[in-house]
């Protein structure tokens, strides 16, 4: 670099530039950083240059932004890795700025410079890493706290697992009792992503104890926010605590689960019964991931009465998650159970208030005669023939599954006899429903029935009952043509 | 047979720009345009007592809170299947006034018969200056000719409507100057929405709990006790005025012995009231039922989680 004859006037130029009232000045002396520690040499920035950055933190956001990027390149000038240390000082100080994109650049930053000393195996230089992440996990801002809660994670995928045990499972274990609530929130977030870098080998008991104490206290949180979090994430945790478990303690699979189970299960009983909307809608469309852990009998004894109680959640978005989950039960549990418990609740989610329910009920019938066959559609689906538009609804899914001789036997009587009814919504669904059935019926049951039916439709005074029927009536004409 | 029993072109582009608004996502200026001209042309025909059978579901105030009315057709089902009757104010104060008006008058011009849209006090050159609509236009085109081109549609918007001759439906309430179904038949609607007189009432009165006619707080209209309502259901063999206009926090509000009921269907109305929404059901049977709702999870969200606010990131 042709900075050599110049060895003093750079660090006097930058102080100059960096007290000018002049943004632009400052930012652009900023800038220059990298080209002015080169001039400087390794050991003159280390002691002079990043000292000094570390007394300059007092400055306009954007200036500071700048110089969070800058020390990111940093590394090199300073004299390695094995030097990367002296550049937290100035970060640190960087943390407790107002600003939140500054304090986000930083963070980024640490875990950059731990991922580089990682790589280069200086083991020692992550004493004082780790000694500043802890600290800012400590902070009196609980905005520092809130970034150290949501970064714990990322920051412990860049370190030694020696440390995660102790230093990392300290620094979470204080996060998930801060007095903040969204402190503690961010801690639940995270805590999946730490559960995947522990290792078994060592102090399993520890963690596993850690990390069931925690999610039992925050399975009680006193916010709703932070139960939410929790419940959104403890299901990734149960495969991990059973791995956990699996190789240290050694013994058989079922027992495995129990420990699992006996675990966490109560933590789900209780967060399927909080009393916010939210928690219970995180927790039971997670419910999938545990039901390869959970076996039948302690599915249906346990978790099954409060499922039950959800399909009548106050809450639809709740019940439609419950509806959602209810065929993969059925597939669990076998026919002979789902017919015992759930049909009747299948029958009342179809006739709800909210139209959402009532097509998810409709869909999870159609799921379910192609789980247990067509006897059962067939059972099911009757009894609803009262029920206008939704049975409609459940008869055009339904058919493709029911096959032709059901679909003309049972449905297609109720579909004629309701292109007689007084209101045009009825009318112009069953002219759709015709379209659906015609490839599915036999030819002369289009001809003998669905074609007049739609003709007379194809009259109707409402102007949206004549279009509908005139659409299905096209495409029996297309598909008489793709025919022949 | 009609003529527009047969699918054309402009139908199925109308089919995918429903579809498009459904996403949140506004039309262009030149399909505004279009869409208006059609919009005035089947306005144009409507009553100033628009006749409705039911079953229809009846909504009040949206304000352009595009999510909510999403949530609004998850909750009721989505047109043609559902049939709607809109009682005024889609825009102002939400952030999607723009997409919220255009997908009904899009619902307007695609299914006629299914679905009714009445004049709010907000619809109107003046209010929308004032209350966002006409920013929020200038925001979204880089010009104020789509305010330009729904303020002059909104003058053809009907301005009351009567649900199977006995439920009478309106943005406000009712008028001193009024006394018959007819004397609403009879005046000419097209017009801004005037600071005095019938037309201005009807947009703008509310019921009270004191008798008689009350001078209203809000500058316009009036307000209107039971005795009144009592009298106007009684003369035009009514059985219910149902009207929105008013923040109500169940979403739905009896008042004057049930003869009059108030139903807002902007859940946390302005994103700070805290509202519940709702909407009524009148069945073929004439039965009533309220549905209320919450608002929908916020956009960019997940949808099953509500979040605090990420201060750092």
């Amino acid at each position: 670099m042709a900075m050599v004859d110049e060895p003093l006037y750079p660090i006097a130029l930058l102080i100059d530039e960096l007290k000018n009232d002049d943004i632009q000045l400052r930012l652009n002396s900023i800038r220059r950083l990298s080209t002015i520690a080169r001039a400087l040499g390794e050991e003159r920035t280390r002691k002079e240059l990043i000292p000094f950055l570390s007394e300059n933190s007092d400055d306009d956001d954007e200036v500071l932004l700048a110089m969070a990027e800058e020390l990111g390149v940093f590394i090199p000038f300073v004299g390695g890795i094995e030097h990367a240390h002296v550049i937290i000082p100035p970060l640190e100080s960087l943390c407790t700025v107002e600003e939140t994109s500054v304090r986000e650049k930083v963070v980024d930053l640490l875990c950059k410079i731990c991922s580089q000393m990682k790589e280069s195996d200086h083991v020692d230089s992550f004493v004082p890493l780790v000694k500043a992440y802890s600290q800012l996990c400590q902070e009196d801002m609980p905005m520092v706290r809130r970034a150290a809660a949501s970064n714990l994670g990322k920051f412990a995928t860049t370190l030694e697992p020696a440390f995660l045990n102790v230093e990392i499972m300290t620094m979470f274990n204080g996060l998930t009792k801060d007095d903040q609530d969204s402190v503690r929130l961010l801690a639940a977030e995270g805590c999946a992503a730490l559960e995947k870098l522990l290792e078994p080998q060592d102090c399993v008991a520890r963690i596993l104890h850690v990390t069931v104490n925690f999610a039992r206290e925050l399975s009680t949180d006193s916010s709703q926010h932070v139960r939410s979090a929790l419940a959104s994430v403890i299901m990734g945790m149960a495969p991990i605590l059973g791995k956990t478990l699996s190789i240290v303690i050694n013994i058989l699979k079922s027992s495995i689960q129990d420990s699992t189970i006996e675990h966490l299960l109560p933590i789900f009983l209780s967060l399927l019964k909080d009393e916010f909307p939210d928690v219970r809608l995180n927790i039971i469309s997670k419910l999938d991931q545990v039901n390869q852990f959970i076996g039948i009998d302690l599915l249906s004894q346990s978790l099954l009465p409060a499922i039950v109680e959800l399909a009548e959640d106050r809450h639809w978005r709740v019940m439609l998650a419950v509806i959602e989950y209810v065929p993969m039960l059925a597939s669990q549990l076998g026919i002979g159970f789902f017919d015992d418990k759930l049909v009747a609740l299948c029958m009342q989610w179809m006739q709800d208030k909210v139209y959402s329910i009532r097509k998810a009920a409709t869909n999870n019938l159609k799921r379910l005669a192609e789980e247990f066959g067509v006897g059962h559609g067939q059972q099911s689906a009757l009894p609803t023939q009262d029920d206008g538009s939704t049975c409609k609804c459940a008869i055009s899914l339904m058919a493709p599954v029911m096959g032709s001789e059901i679909t003309c036997s049972k449905f297609l009587p109720v579909v004629v006899e309701a292109a007689k009814d007084r209101v045009p919504n009825i009318k112009f669904n069953v002219a759709k429903l015709m379209q659906t059935l015609i490839p599915i019926v036999d030819q002369s049951v289009v001809d003998k029935i669905i074609r007049q039916c739609l003709v007379d439709l194809s009259e109707d005074p409402d102007v949206d009952v004549r279009y509908f029927a005139n659409q299905a009536l096209r495409s029996i004409d297309y598909a008489a043509v793709a025919q022949s | 047979m009609g003529a527009n029993s047969i699918p054309t072109d402009a139908t199925l582009d109308l089919d995918e720009q429903i579809s498009q608004l459904m996403q949140c996502k506004p039309l262009s200026e030149q399909q505004v345009r279009a869409l208006c001209e059609k919009a005035k042309e089947i306005l144009m025909d409507e009553s100033n007592v628009q006749p409705v059978k039911s079953p229809v579901t009846i909504c009040g105030d949206i304000h352009g809170q595009f999510h909510d009315l999403a949530e609004l057709f998850r909750i009721g089902g989505m047109c043609p299947d559902t049939n709607y009757l809109f009682m005024g104010d889609y825009v102002d104060r939400g952030y999607y006034s723009v997409e919220t008006v255009t997908l009904l008058v899009g619902l307007k011009v695609r299914y006629p018969q299914r679905i009714t849209i009445l004049r709010g006090n907000h619809e109107s050159r003046q209010i929308t200056q004032v209350y966002g609509f006409y920013d929020e236009c200038l925001r979204k085109y880089g010009n104020a000719n789509v305010w330009k081109i729904f303020t002059d549609l909104f003058d053809y918007f009907p301005l009351t409507a009567l649900v199977e001759s006995e439920i009478f439906c309106l943005h406000g309430g009712l008028s001193p100057s009024i006394e018959t179904l007819d004397n609403i038949r009879n005046f000419d609607r097209v017009q801004e929405v005037p600071h005095e007189g019938p037309m201005c009432d009807l947009l703008w009165s509310d019921p009270d709990d004191r008798c008689g006619w009350g001078i209203s707080p809000r500058g316009a209209g009036y307000t209107f006790g039971q005795d009144i309502s009592e009298q106007f259901n009684h003369s035009n063999s009514l059985k219910l005025i149902a009207r929105a206009h008013q923040l109500v926090m169940d979403g739905f509000n009896w008042a004057h012995e049930q003869k009059v009921v108030t139903i807002f269907s902007a859940p946390n109305y302005c994103y700070r009231c805290g509202n519940m929404a709702s909407i009524l059901e009148v069945d073929d049977c004439r039965n009533h039922t309220f549905i209320q709702f919450e608002p929908a999870p916020r956009r960019g969200e997940p949808d099953v989680t509500r979040r605090t606010p990420d201060y750092f990131l």
